[in-house]
């Protein structure tokens, strides 16, 4: 056994964003093998974004339903439940425990980078929730409902929502001290995702405030961008260019909840335990 | 590929912050303070160091629990900030350059951990894969005997098992300067040996080791230089040899001083033992004998000894009783 040590003469780190891609896939990778590997996770992530697609499926089986709003619902909620799940709860626990257990202060002692470090772990989760967009316009193809107005806004609702719930979980992991308080510390955003779907119950003055929130902004967009509804119960059929428009609050609610996460987070991460 | 001259360290290397690499030390830190804490709470744990390690060379940050080993290495590993000094590895700043610092050292915590899910081969070959110039995985587990444990699950490794991981990842990218902090610790000594042969290794392969300890021998039988660390503060430093001639050698004996005229050096006593601390031992011992016999006094229980590594190390710490051993030493990494 001998150990080869070379000291290059110093070519410059040229440390482009190809190497840094490379790395984050790379680690991206082995996340989802990750959360794959254990039961706890794999069940979060698939089954709770895969049960209201299955009330779509047979929603929409009993008969030809002209109400397109519990098909826009169930779709909603299998984005948000992904957005949650595999998202944020996720990554917000998998950030967590890496600290405690010293893992992500051995990593950074590397040449992977802070930013690596945190896409990769967002990986599997904006996976997942593409998957279940792709899946949800498979299936409204196969049981006849219509297809998206605006295809290009609702992916760009989608990522900004996956970056927006990613956010989320590293601003959550600034103040949770261990994993086993993510499950406290995680409550105020679960509140702020699901209160979107209590929206129609809520008294018409609250209601343009809650459809500021996260959980509500993100079944606004698919609203708009997938049926042309402007919101639930309402006729659908706008033109290309009014989804644009409509959906515009609410891009910028996402992009503001996403902004103020990072501000905060960025003040009081930390990458080690306590001492 | 190019190799730096290996062998000996450079002992007389002059010192010059400014100079570039490759000519300059390894490391090199001035006036390097680090403060836990703030207010009433806050506690200095490192108090003025300077350290200069050459290229090419091992260098042992010796000292017991609580001495600051960590709290120094962290910031020339570009891990922590200093509240005060200046530090350069190979010429860069750790923090400001870390890209290009990360590059071309390895570093292995005292503590650290990982994913128990992962197998020791998945580990290596994430590791490997972050790397820009990586050593072959197998490579790796056979460089610390982890071949048969490739496809074990991490959390399935034992203590010892686990550390050669995290070593095999610090080597993983061929560094230049490989930073330490106790390697051996928790280590049986069969595995102790071991990591001291690729300590060895990587020198002759032209690397600067530096790396810190609390057992004495590792110091004495690894490296070229030894700095002692006693509370936050480089205590005594140089070769093994330097530090034994420089330190006194010892005289003892159970009979009173005052029946004595005794050579001169530093007088003591340790219960009913009289300690004689002297610069040259034979001299002193020679003139304690001849005393003694046209005394005629008989000096019981005669012992002398010259200094060692060991007692310059138990003289530091007896010394020292500002913060008493509270820190608590895991015996083996957690994951
Ligand atoms: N995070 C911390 N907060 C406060 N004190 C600390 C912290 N880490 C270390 N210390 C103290 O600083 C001193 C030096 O610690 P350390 O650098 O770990 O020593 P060593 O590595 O030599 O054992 C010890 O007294 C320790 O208790
Ligand atoms: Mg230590």
């Amino acid at each position: 056994m001998s150990v080869t040590t070379t000291t290059t003469s110093a070519a410059p780190a040229r440390d482009g964003w190809r190497t840094s891609l490379r790395r984050t896939v790379l680690l991206g990778r082995v996340n989802w093998t990750l959360m794959v590997r254990n039961r706890t996770t794999l069940l979060y992530a698939f089954l709770m974004p895969a049960l209201p697609l299955v009330l779509l499926v047979v929603g929409t089986r009993g008969g030809q339903n002209a109400n397109i709003d519990p098909s826009a619902g169930a779709i909603a909620a299998a984005l948000l439940f992904a957005l949650v799940f595999p998202g944020y709860y996720n990554l917000l626990s998998m950030f967590v425990t890496r600290r405690d257990e010293l893992v992500l202060k051995r990593l950074r002692t590397g040449e992977v980078r802070d930013g690596e470090l945190i896409t990769s772990m967002a990986l599997p989760g904006a996976a997942v929730t593409l998957v279940v967009a792709v899946a949800s316009v498979v299936l409204a193809a196969v049981l006849g409902l219509p297809m998206p107005t605006n295809p290009l806004l609702l992916l760009l609702a989608v990522l900004l929502a996956i970056g927006t719930f990613a956010a989320f979980a590293i601003w959550t992991a600034s103040w949770t001290q261990t994993a086993e308080s993510a499950q406290l510390t995680s409550a105020p955003v679960i509140a702020l995702s699901t209160v979107g779907f209590v929206v129609p119950l809520l008294p018409s003055a609250a209601q343009p405030w809650v459809e500021l929130t996260p959980g509500a902004a993100v079944e606004l967009l698919l609203r708009i961008s997938w049926f042309g509804q402007e919101r639930a119960g309402s006729e659908p059929g706008m033109s290309f260019v009014e989804t644009w428009v409509e959906a515009a609050p609410s891009l910028g609610a996402l992009a503001v909840w996403a902004l103020l996460a990072v501000v905060v987070a960025r003040r009081s991460l930390r990458w080690e335990p306590r001492a | 590929m190019e190799q730096t001259t290996s062998g000996a360290p450079d002992a007389t290397a002059s010192p010059t912050l400014t100079s570039p690499p490759p000519q300059g030390p390894a490391v090199s830190v001035r006036g390097l303070r680090r403060r836990y804490g703030s207010g009433s709470t806050a506690f200095e744990a490192v108090r003025g160091i300077d350290l200069e390690v050459a290229r090419g060379s091992i260098h042992a940050l010796l000292g017991v629990n609580g001495a600051g080993k960590t709290s120094t290495l962290e910031v020339i590993e570009g891990l922590a900030t200093a509240t005060a000094g200046e530090v350069r590895v190979l010429g860069l700043d750790p923090v400001r350059q870390r890209r290009e610092v990360r590059r071309r050292t390895g570093v292995l915590l005292q503590r650290s951990g990982f994913v128990g899910d992962l197998t020791v081969r998945e580990t290596l070959e994430m590791w490997t894969a972050t790397v820009t110039d990586p050593r072959p995985v197998d490579e790796l587990l056979e460089l610390l005997s982890l071949t048969a444990k490739a496809d074990t699950r991490m959390r399935g490794l034992s203590g010892g098992e686990h550390r050669r991981v995290d070593l095999a990842c610090s080597l993983s990218g061929r560094p230049e300067l490989v930073m330490l902090d106790e390697p051996t610790t928790g280590l049986d000594p069969e595995s102790r040996r071991q990591v001291w042969r690729l300590v060895r290794e990587l020198r002759e392969q032209g690397a600067t080791v530096l790396v810190t300890t609390h057992y004495l021998d590792e110091a004495e039988s690894l490296a070229d230089k030894v700095s002692i660390m006693r509370a936050g503060e480089i205590a005594v430093e140089g070769t093994v040899a330097e530090i034994v001639a420089a330190a006194p050698s010892q005289i003892s004996f159970r009979t009173p001083a005052e029946q004595l005229s005794l050579p001169t050096g530093e007088v003591s006593t340790d219960g009913e033992l009289t300690v004689l601390r002297v610069d040259d031992l034979q001299p002193a011992l020679t003139e304690l004998l001849v005393t003694a016999r046209q005394g005629g006094v008989r000096l019981d229980r005669l012992s002398a000894r010259t200094a060692s590594l060991e007692s310059v190390f138990l003289d530091l710490a007896g010394d020292h009783h500002e913060k008493p051993e509270t820190h608590d030493e895991p015996q083996e990494t957690s994951r």
